[in-house]
């Protein structure tokens, strides 16, 4: 499977491509003749966009995180230090634990239902686009508002919301919330709710690009509705999958507005996050050192875990 | 879909070094070659606020008339935790801004703040302030880093509407923890309301415990020379968390939300829905004219206080000069400071002006506070504004009285607001699980308290 994956990739490289330098190619004079300044001229915004904008900010978080600042008097050299202070906070690793919990509830909840919302919709021979604006309503609301709102919905009095409905099934009240155990479930709900729509419309688009005809085959076959989906629609949507799973992957590592909003990372740290901790530590202990330090860590981390991801599903994108 | 990776929150950290480094460093001001200083200073009232906002501009004016050579650069900034630490980095930070007791601690501990010890005129006025409400701006070597200009301790807030529903006397309010247990019952009891309630999160439930501690005999950091100690495990604070564990479980007049901050609290005593709770004295403003709760209803009385009690945890405004201006804009702010925050204490014109522009904007005039400067003066001040005075006094006579003998005690000196993060949890684990133990979280928070003060 691996030779054929790196056979057309290599095949696909012409000869003169892969032997001829730029040098032997252009020289300088030819290169302003061929209108590479006008090239550069154009590139010149857009280097400094990103150059000023991210790059350089970048860069400037990696100093930082080696570096001890109050923004008044000259940064000083701190080695490692807010590296091993941060690993030695008591709350770092109650953080990491809530986020990697996040990650896998949302993944467990989060990524089948838009995939199964999508599948649904698309069967819709009637209004399609109805349904589709349905799900993908939740994406509108400012996602402050949706977070305050689902805070109202759990409400842990007795005529809450969310407690009412229980209510008339016999069941809680529950504390939602204010229960250590509920309240990172109660989250991962919310944000499931919150992101399914996006996710839903983007597979709705790939699902109008499978071949009718792959169905029509599988049903003369026989095949269920479920052996369909299977068979034909995971197949031909694994692509799709592939990124989106990364994208969310990232995107739950990164949560954020719905604790700081729902429940300022309480109760008992219970649902602090590591985007919460690096905000803390920035902005409210004023210690830009462990923020910039933490959120290194963050960024090499995901950047490995995207680099694995990529390699263990290369075998499935190019078969 | 969320952005990409964490470089996201890296880059947005460190925009606001990148802006550092543009921005020259600049105080917020600037001297020019003709002599002349210039000030930008915060706290202009917005337009919402129209004659509040008028009086204070005719005050920039008036000042620059008697100053000819300082210019004042009036902006609405106004501080906030978040937001401070990149208006520094940004270099926007105003060179006279108005910040809270709370913060100043830590303000002066990363050297963000300018040392004014040696710009204050000790015979002037800024000379002369309230000893006790000035310590909350001074490091334990007695360096000043700012001037306290409004005051107030913490206090019991309490409903008197409800007290009279559930046939208790208002004007006799609870002066004891005991107490306050025992009329949060009745009110359970009587009233569709909630007896008790408490801060939790956004660093308040830490802020509030301290208070508590404070009121039942313990400091949570003890200074020695120059070495500062974490004393959070200790029985004033055990006694606290056995109050909240015993509302919580025992009487159930807690309520059922544990994750609360400054304003949802306020938001639930001024609908009525809760008889007392720990709050400072100032935010009569908050709950009356900005949330409509009844001015008949609102009670204030001195923070109880147990046989050992220490006293009450101060709380109000000092106004802080940028670490990055000049000695002559310090001199600048300062005597800017003194003609915006104390002309009203000894010059009666101002005094009224300001007292009616305050009426005319829907605030309150006489609300109850600590005064920052000498009990003299302050009557004075007040005899001045006695038609303007649009708030019941009579309703918390006992919490005016308690100003000039109880004794308000300052903040944690070193990293107060951390140290209240770390005790934010252990207030919400006893109010959210009833077998939580309360040795346990002490002597876990005392270990997190103590990694604060190592040197």
């Amino acid at each position: 499977m691996t030779s054929l994956l790196d056979g057309p990739t290599t095949a696909a490289t012409p000869p003169d491509a892969r032997s001829a330098s730029p040098a032997k190619r252009r020289s300088p004079v030819t290169w302003v003749r061929r209108g590479g300044l006008t090239t550069l001229l154009f590139f010149l915004p857009l280097l400094f966009s990103f150059g000023f904008f991210a790059w350089f900010p970048i860069v400037r978080g990696i100093v930082m995180s080696v570096q001890q600042t109050n923004f008044v008097t000259d940064p000083a050299f701190v080695g490692l230090d807010n590296f091993a202070a941060v690993l030695a906070d008591p709350v770092f690793p109650t953080a990491v634990g809530n986020t990697v919990l996040f990650t896998v509830l949302a993944l467990l909840f989060g990524f089948p239902v838009p995939l199964l919302l999508s599948v649904v919709v698309a069967e819709f021979r009637r209004m399609r686009g109805f349904a589709s604006v349905l799900a993908y309503l939740p994406v509108i609301i400012p996602p402050v508002a949706a977070v305050l709102l689902w805070k109202t919905f759990y409400d842990p009095r007795p005529d809450g919301l969310f407690n009412t409905v229980l209510g008339w099934f016999g069941a809680g009240p529950l504390a939602w919330l204010n229960d250590g155990g509920l309240a990172l479930p109660a989250i991962v709900l919310q944000a499931t709710w919150a992101g399914a729509g996006t996710a839903t419309i983007i597979y709705i688009a790939s699902l109008m690009t499978i071949r009718t005809e792959l169905y029509e085959a599988a049903e003369i076959d026989g095949a269920t509705v479920l052996r369909r989906f299977w068979h034909v629609t995971l197949p031909q949507l694994r692509n799709v999958i592939f990124v989106m799973l990364l994208l969310q992957l990232i995107g739950t590592f990164q949560i954020f507005t719905e604790p700081y909003i729902m429940t300022g990372g309480g109760p008992d740290n219970r649902t602090t996050s590591i985007l919460l901790l690096i905000y803390r530590y920035a902005f409210l202990n004023g210690d830009y050192g462990k923020a910039t330090a933490l959120s290194l860590m963050l960024a090499i981390f995901l950047a490995l875990l995207s680099i694995v991801y990529f390699r263990l599903t290369r075998r499935w994108s190019a078969s | 879909m969320k952005k990409q990776f964490g470089t996201r929150l890296i880059a947005g950290i460190a925009a606001g070094a990148t802006l550092l480094t543009l921005s020259a460093c600049s105080a917020g001001g600037q001297d020019s070659a003709d002599g002349t200083t210039t000030i930008t200073v915060s706290d202009l009232p917005g337009s919402d606020a129209p004659e509040a906002r008028k009086i204070f501009l005719d005050r920039v004016a008036a000042f620059e008339k008697q100053h000819p050579d300082i210019t004042v650069e009036p902006s609405e900034t106004i501080w906030a935790a978040d937001t401070f630490q990149a208006m520094l980095a940004g270099g926007t930070m105003p060179t006279v801004m108005g910040v809270p007791f709370t913060e100043m601690s830590g303000l002066i501990e990363r050297g963000q703040v300018a040392d004014i010890s040696d710009a204050i005129d000790q015979d002037s006025v800024l000379g002369g302030l309230n000893e006790n409400v000035q310590a909350v701006a001074q490091n334990a070597e007695g360096q000043t880093f700012g001037v306290p200009v409004a005051a107030y301790s913490m206090s019991l807030l309490y409903n008197r509407e409800l007290f009279t529903a559930a046939g208790l006397d208002p004007d006799d309010p609870p002066t004891t923890w005991d107490e306050v247990r025992e009329a949060a019952k009745t009110i359970e009891d009587k009233t569709d309301a909630q007896g008790f309630q408490t801060m939790t999160k956004d660093s308040t439930g830490g802020w509030i415990l301290t208070t508590q501690s404070y009121s039942r005999g313990s400091e949570l950091q003890a200074l020695d020379g120059d070495t500062v100690t974490a004393t959070v495990d200790n029985d004033a604070t055990k006694q606290a968390l056995e109050f909240y564990r015993t509302l919580r479980w025992d009487d159930d007049t807690l309520g059922s939300n544990f994750l609360l901050n400054w304003g949802d609290v306020n938001n639930a005593f001024a609908a009525g829905t809760v008889g007392m709770y720990v709050q400072g004295a100032d935010v009569w403003d908050e709950v009356v004219t900005n949330l409509g709760m009844s001015a008949d209803a609102v009670g204030i009385a001195p923070l109880p206080q147990s046989p050992d009690g220490l006293g009450t945890l101060g709380g109000g405004t000092v106004r802080v000069i940028n670490p990055k201006a000049t000695p002559e804009q310090v001199a600048a702010g300062l005597d800017w400071v003194e003609f915006l925050d104390f002309s009203k204490y000894t010059d009666e014109t101002v005094a009224v002006d300001d007292a009616k522009a305050t009426v005319a904007d829907g605030a309150s005039v006489g609300m109850p506070v600590v005064p920052v400067v000498d009990t003299d003066t302050y009557d004075q001040y007040l005899s001045w504004v006695d038609a303007e005075i649009n708030v019941p006094r009579e309703h918390f006579t006992a919490y005016i009285d308690s100003t000039t003998t109880l004794p308000i005690v300052p903040e944690p000196s070193v990293k107060a607001q951390e140290l209240y993060a770390i005790l934010d949890s252990v207030v919400q684990a006893v109010l959210t699980q009833e077998d939580a133990s309360i040795d346990d979280l002490l002597a876990q928070a005392q270990k997190s308290a103590e990694a604060l003060t190592a040197p």
